[in-house]
């Protein structure tokens, strides 16, 4: 009894810590249906966790690109191994504003995905994982510097002209 | 060849014992082999470190089953297989390879193998396989069963360079039986290269497999019981136009596509590497977001002599190629100094544990 128990108290805190994570955790099913939608997905995206739940991900952001994300997606499935998703290659994932609206320097939120295939007791993928990191920071700092560095260049061939 | 045919064969030799010939260019791979045929087989094994090596033994003496590699320098098993088909008294051939692509099993099937068998083999699925193709069966006549003639030699000592080498081979084959089965094609597999390296001759390696072209890079870090290493997956930027056409990308090549490009390919080619990697070596890695290295630079700018801060790595590297397209990747694992005894310790346990 007081194993359940503890058991119980195990899975709580567990919950709790997925819950609250700053990264964004997202379940979905074969049929794109959200499974999980944690803490920070709800607060970036306004979308609550019960909304969320059992729609699609294509209902809930239509304007996410439909046959670009089937494929990512799809191929987790079927190749049962992680894609992973720059921000260099898709700036903003998700539709999400930054973090920091008034020192930061970008309006939107930068992010890199992971979309992690999961897998079942019986070693099947029924579910995948998208993990949402936010990489504002990383990309704007990233940005700063190159557009510094391209600055230096013109400067330095008009000296030299 | 059928199994009747197999089958009287061995039976005229029924006094003899059935003679085997192992062909793999790794030590490893030949002794394990050797290891795990059935005990109670009374078989007379022999060993080529390459295809024109179990050719010469072939033409000299008969052998009724040869087991084979695909993977090989000098000459690889599909080159083999030709060459068989011209003799008279060629032995069945059980390809037993790493690379499991669907189409690299269909291709020495097509070319007269009668089995294929994914490496590493267990002692009882390889019994099982003997079986099935009644090539071996467990009330064989009453031959005495034969005691183990080599005992285990024990000081048989591997160098982790071997060790490194096989271990990739397998989760090689892995990662390109994935891309295969994604885009529907065939990838040649080269055999792997393993070298402790400076950093001026990385540079140099790699300056050679990238030639002049520029070239644009991923760069993925993994870390688990104390061994650490990055794995860099090295594109030419001629390849570009091909990988697109490959994926069905019809859109004008930008920037974001090769981004998407490169970071798509080095999901599919290092992400089941590596889970083959780590399942050999049983490490469940953490690992880094893949890091977009460089676009259109040179293997100069990407790694930088004087800013590095390591001495030596030890490098293991693949060449990709697929097969009808003018595309060639470069995969490089670059193992950390510090990591290298434990790293050492850890493959001499796994060729131990190996029966």
């Amino acid at each position: 009894m007081s194993n359940e128990a503890d058991g119980m108290a195990d899975l709580h805190w567990m919950f709790d810590m997925l819950h609250h994570i700053d990264v964004g955790l997202v379940v979905l099913d074969s049929k794109y249906r959200v499974k999980l939608w944690n803490n920070f997905m709800e607060n970036h995206s306004g979308v609550s966790s019960s909304i969320a739940k059992e729609q699609s991900l294509l209902t809930l952001y239509p304007e996410l690109d439909t046959g670009w994300l089937h494929q990512k997606l799809d191929n987790v499935f079927a190749l049962k191994t992680p894609i992973f998703i720059s921000w260099e290659q898709r700036p903003h994932f998700f539709p999400f504003k930054s973090y920091r609206p008034i020192t930061g320097m970008a309006n939107k939120m930068y992010q890199n995905v992971a979309i992690r295939p999961i897998s079942s007791p019986d070693g099947s993928i029924k579910n995948i994982c998208l993990v949402v990191y936010d990489v504002t920071d990383i990309a704007t700092n990233k940005m700063a510097l190159s557009a510094a560095n391209h600055k230096l260049r013109r400067l330095s061939q008009a000296l030299s002209k | 060849m059928s199994n009747a045919l197999n089958m009287a064969r061995i039976k005229k030799r029924v006094i003899m014992s059935t003679r085997v010939l192992i062909c793999d260019d790794s030590k490893i791979a030949r002794k394990q082999l050797a290891r795990i045929l059935p005990t109670d087989w009374d078989v007379e094994v022999e060993f080529a470190e390459d295809g024109q090596e179990a050719m010469d033994i072939l033409s000299s003496s008969d052998f009724d089953i040869l087991f084979l590699d695909l993977n090989m320098p000098v000459k690889d098993g599909y080159e083999t297989l030709e060459a068989l088909q011209s003799f008279e008294q060629a032995p069945a051939v059980i390809v037993v390879s790493g690379d499991v692509q669907p189409k690299a099993i269909q291709r020495v099937r097509d070319m007269g193998a009668i089995a294929f068998h994914k490496k590493p083999a267990s002692a009882e699925e390889l019994r099982s396989l003997l079986i099935s193709l009644k090539l071996f069966s467990v009330d064989s006549d009453d031959l005495q069963s034969k005691v183990v003639a080599e005992q285990q030699t024990a000081a048989e000592q591997f160098t982790l360079n071997e060790c490194l080498q096989e271990i990739s081979n397998i989760a090689m084959g892995r990662a390109a039986s994935v891309l295969a089965e994604m885009l529907n094609v065939f990838i040649k597999l080269p055999v792997p290269t393993v070298n402790i390296l400076e950093v001026s001759e990385l540079q140099m390696a790699l300056d050679y497999s990238v030639k002049k072209d520029s070239c644009s890079a991923v760069s993925q870090g993994y870390v688990g019981s104390g061994i650490a290493f990055e794995t860099l997956l090295i594109f030419s930027d001629s390849s570009f136009p091909n990988m697109a056409k490959l994926l069905g990308v019809t859109d004008t090549i930008t920037r974001e596509l090769e981004t998407e490009l490169l970071m798509d390919v080095s999901s599919v080619l290092v992400g089941p590497f590596m889970a083959a990697i780590g399942k050999q070596l049983n490490i469940d890695f953490s690992h880094s977001h893949p890091l977009l290295l460089g676009q259109h630079v040179k293997i100069a700018d990407l790694i930088n002599e004087k800013k590095a801060t390591w001495k030596r790595t030890l490098a293991v590297e693949i060449v990709y190629e697929v097969e009808n397209y003018q595309i060639s990747c470069d995969l490089i694992m670059l193992f950390t100094e510090d990591s290298v005894p434990t790293l050492e310790n850890l493959l001499s346990f796994l060729v131990e544990e190996d029966e």
